[in-house]
């Protein structure tokens, strides 16, 4: 018996082994650049990265990623003019486009549009509106020459902090143990198929059965909606304090149904342009999101291009005759 | 529990721990060990369960024993045996056809213009594993019957071979006569047995997770909108299903001879590769060997099997394939199955073909297969295929409009995953998968063949990275026999 556990340990190791240099070779793992938290307190990527980023059991989504010497992902570099015409367009993974080649993003199909625009795309998985709204206070110098800002706000979850303070949760991903197991591609592969979130959810819904933790089911809050709504409201209008932000041009790319009721009237009472994306994605024939996650595909970054570009011409732009941006407001 | 569950991963290796580690000389306790952890296995379902099986033990134990002390042939042997076939066939009737048979009155009683509301039918939950569990007590019953086989005075020993829980849920479907005298006997722990059942272990997974499983949502959509499809794709659809089924249950039974291998126990074979069959017959001596080897001893046999006149020879033909049909389910869907693959032996019986490839593998001497026998391999496959659009289809009038859509103007526009996935990826899994089978195709227990180490170790490690390839978080998929 000793013999064959010793050959299923010795073939084991030997077949993680070989499925690491598999991994690699075929390039299944996700590989996301490293992270830092700038002087200003900004987190953002590493500045200068560039490398692939592979989605699903067999590749399904392939993307190239390129950060630039700003520390986001993108083709440009960002260098706004008092001449120019600049939008910047912040906001979490969605704007990040780690999912599509860096050269194929919504800032670079709405620049395809309308040509004399530049887009800026400040994005970065796991932003809130606190994390954006200090990136703009911490760069005055690039955001005072931006003609527009564009502000994308998935759900109200991105409201859920009224202040912002350095947080680096994040960047422990990239510590100690998280550093080393990093390094296994192998292992990246298997938490990226969810195999390994599988076995620890599954151990984990054992333990709690075994020792019964957290027994009892959630109390239905009635209220929850509203207070959701209250304290959404209240985190906006103590993130916007600052009288530097009055004075830019905010707009915010919101899907109306996911906002409560208050906080979407609080916008249009205070005159606060909103993008709402929502009606156009959900009418599209074609699939919007890819196959492993709800992040945009081609089609679903073309549509939000197409609304940002609508809006940027009926909004900022005097057209011309043929519907090109003559002149920005 | 499933055996491609985690639950199963940390289950059996402390089962085989105990097994030979502590228990290693004591054959009692080995044997009680197996009956307990097959009620642990079988309960994670639901316990009630366990009351079933219980009960199907208890009875043919007794009944076993009673049959046993009576002279043989007697009166008093007799109405035992008609105890234990009562007892189990009216279990399996309830639980599985009760609904489908008041059902079918019903529906023949608006046929003729009477309205009858129905109370009669239950809403029963059919226990998994009933029709593969009460056949092997019925088979033990009518051993000791025949005078094949002794009554065993050990309890525990007739519960642990009915209940043994490798083969319990979906077979193969053992007799008396081979496992119980397995499972009396000490055991020795084997090293290359082990190793052997391991390998089984791993190729069933593989045909599991990779072949079935992810064929699964394909399959479905198919089925399911079958009415919008155009011909190439409900024929892909059917060819697929015929995949997925394959993959499914013959991957269970290498999982289960596999398991029992590691407890130092043979199952019979369960398959022998049947897509590489040259014609219907022989077919089904390569699929689901446990079954129809049942049918055909218990059934077919006594009905005088072929050696009495054509009429009543090809009369058994349709009964032993109708049975055979309706043991699947209670649906008119599996009778249609059974008759079509009845439509298609007697041709062969008739010409006294259905035996002409028996013990002769395809290719064999050859590197690859002749023109005319690989012609006869897909001609077989294709009848096949079309036969398992009944056996999938929801009821027989959605069989029929998926039989009659892969007759309608034939286009071949592209085929969209379900989920977005790329097809080509199924299509190349399909190749490599039948050049692997055929290449084995000798020996369905030694799925690795290989003579040198090295290529056996590189299959092992390509298996389990084409395990991760086709892994899907999403589903956690049961065996489509569990339902029989």
């Amino acid at each position: 018996m000793e013999r064959l556990l010793i050959k299923i340990l010795f073939y084991g190791a030997l077949i993680l082994f070989i499925l690491e240099g598999l991994v690699r070779v075929f390039h299944l793992h996700k590989g996301t650049p490293e992270r830092m938290i700038d002087d200003r307190g900004v987190e953002k990527w590493v500045p200068g990265q560039s490398g692939y980023i592979a989605t699903g059991n067999r590749r399904q989504n392939f993307a190239e990623y390129r950060i630039n010497n700003f520390g986001y992902n993108s083709y440009r570099e960002f260098a706004p003019t008092e001449d120019g015409y600049e939008i910047a367009l912040i906001g979490d993974s969605f704007i990040e486009g780690f999912h599509q080649d860096y050269d194929n993003s919504i800032g670079k199909k709405i620049e395809d549009s309308l040509p004399g625009v530049e887009v800026y795309e400040f994005g970065y998985a796991g932003y809130d509106l606190a994390d954006e709204l200090h990136l703009i206070s911490a760069y005055p110098e690039l955001f005072d020459k931006i003609d527009q800002i564009v502000i994308f706000l998935q759900y109200p979850d991105d409201l859920l902090r009224g202040s912002f303070k350095i947080s680096k949760e994040r960047l422990k991903l990239q510590e100690g143990t998280y550093a080393l197991l990093k390094k296994s591609k192998l292992l990246v592969y298997l938490q990226n198929i969810r195999f390994l979130g599988n076995m620890t959810g599954k151990l984990n819904s054992w333990k709690s059965n075994l020792f019964r933790q957290g027994g009892g089911e959630e109390k239905r809050d009635q209220n929850k909606e509203q207070r959701l709504g209250d304290l959404t409201l209240h985190n906006f209008k103590s993130l916007l304090t600052d009288p530097g932000l009055k004075t830019k041009k905010i707009s915010f790319l919101v899907d109306r149904k996911s906002f409560p009721d208050q906080f979407m009237s609080y916008l249009e009472k205070e005159g606060i342009s909103t993008i709402d994306y929502g009606e156009a994605l959900e009418f599209q024939q074609t699939p919007v999101t890819l196959i492993y996650d709800m992040h945009w595909n081609d089609q679903g970054r073309k549509v939000i291009a197409e609304e940002l570009i609508s809006f940027i011409r009926v909004h900022y732009g005097i057209l011309a005759e043929n519907g090109d941006i003559l002149k920005m407001k | 529990m499933l055996f491609n569950s985690l639950e199963y991963f940390v289950f059996l290796p402390l089962v085989f721990f105990l097994y030979w580690k502590v228990l290693g000389n004591k054959l009692t306790g080995q044997n009680i060990l197996l009956l307990v952890s097959s009620y642990v296995f079988y309960g994670w379902w639901d316990w009630r369960f366990l009351l079933l099986i219980l009960a199907s033990t208890l009875v043919d134990f007794y009944a076993g024993q009673r049959i046993g002390r009576a002279i043989q042939g007697s009166r008093t042997a007799q109405r035992w045996l008609w105890v234990s076939i009562l007892f189990n066939i009216g279990m399996l009737g309830f639980f599985k056809y009760f609904n489908f048979f008041i059902g079918s009155f019903i529906d023949s009683l608006d046929v003729i213009g009477y309205k009858v509301q129905s109370i009669w039918t239950l809403n029963i939950i059919l226990p998994v594993g009933i029709s593969f569990y009460t056949f092997q007590t019925l088979s033990y019953s009518l051993d000791i019957y025949r005078g094949k086989v002794k009554p065993t005075r050990n309890f525990i020993d007739f519960a642990a071979f009915v209940s043994f829980f490798p083969q319990l849920v979906a077979g193969p479907i053992e007799r008396s006569s081979h496992l119980l005298p397995q499972i009396e006997k000490p055991r020795k722990f084997s090293y290359n047995n082990s190793a052997d059942g391991l390998k089984l272990l791993l190729y069933g997974l593989l045909k599991k997770v990779v072949i079935a499983d992810s064929l699964a949502p394909i399959v479905d959509d198919i089925f399911t909108n079958h009415l919008s499809y155009s011909p190439a794709i409900l024929l892909m659809g059917a060819v697929f299903f015929g995949f997925q089924i394959y993959g499914d249950f013959s991957g269970y039974s290498d999982m289960a001879i596999g398991t029992a291998k590691l407890f130092g126990i043979e199952l019979r074979s369960n398959f022998r590769f049947p897509y590489f069959s040259r014609n219907i017959g022989e077919f089904w001596r390569r699929w689901h060997i446990s079954l129809s080897t049942w049918f055909r001893d218990y059934l077919y046999i006594p009905l005088g099997g072929s050696r009495v006149a054509k009429p009543k020879a090809l009369r058994n033909i349709f009964i032993i394939f109708l049975v055979s049909g309706l043991w699947h389910g209670a649906n008119w869907t599996f009778l249609v199955w059974g008759g079509i693959h009845a439509f298609l032996f007697v041709p062969l019986f008739v010409l006294g073909a259905n035996r002409k490839y028996k013990g002769k593998h395809l290719g064999e001497g050859r590197i690859l297969p002749g023109i005319r026998e690989s012609l006869a391999v897909l001609v077989t496959f294709i009848m096949v295929s079309l036969s398992w659009i009944f056996f999938r289809a929801e009821s027989l009038s959605a069989a029929w409009n998926y039989f009659k859509g892969l007759f309608s103007t034939w286009e071949f526009p592209a085929y969209l995953h379900p989920q977005g996935y790329r097809m080509s990826d199924y299509f190349i899994l399909l190749l490599v998968f039948l050049t692997y089978e055929y290449r084995i195709r000798f020996n369905e227990r030694d799925p690795f063949p290989f003579k040198t180490g090295t290529i056996r170790f590189i299959s092992y490690a390509l298996m389990v990275f084409a395990l991760l390839l086709f892994y899907d978080s999403g589903t956690d998929r049961s065996f489509i026999y569990f339902q029989f």
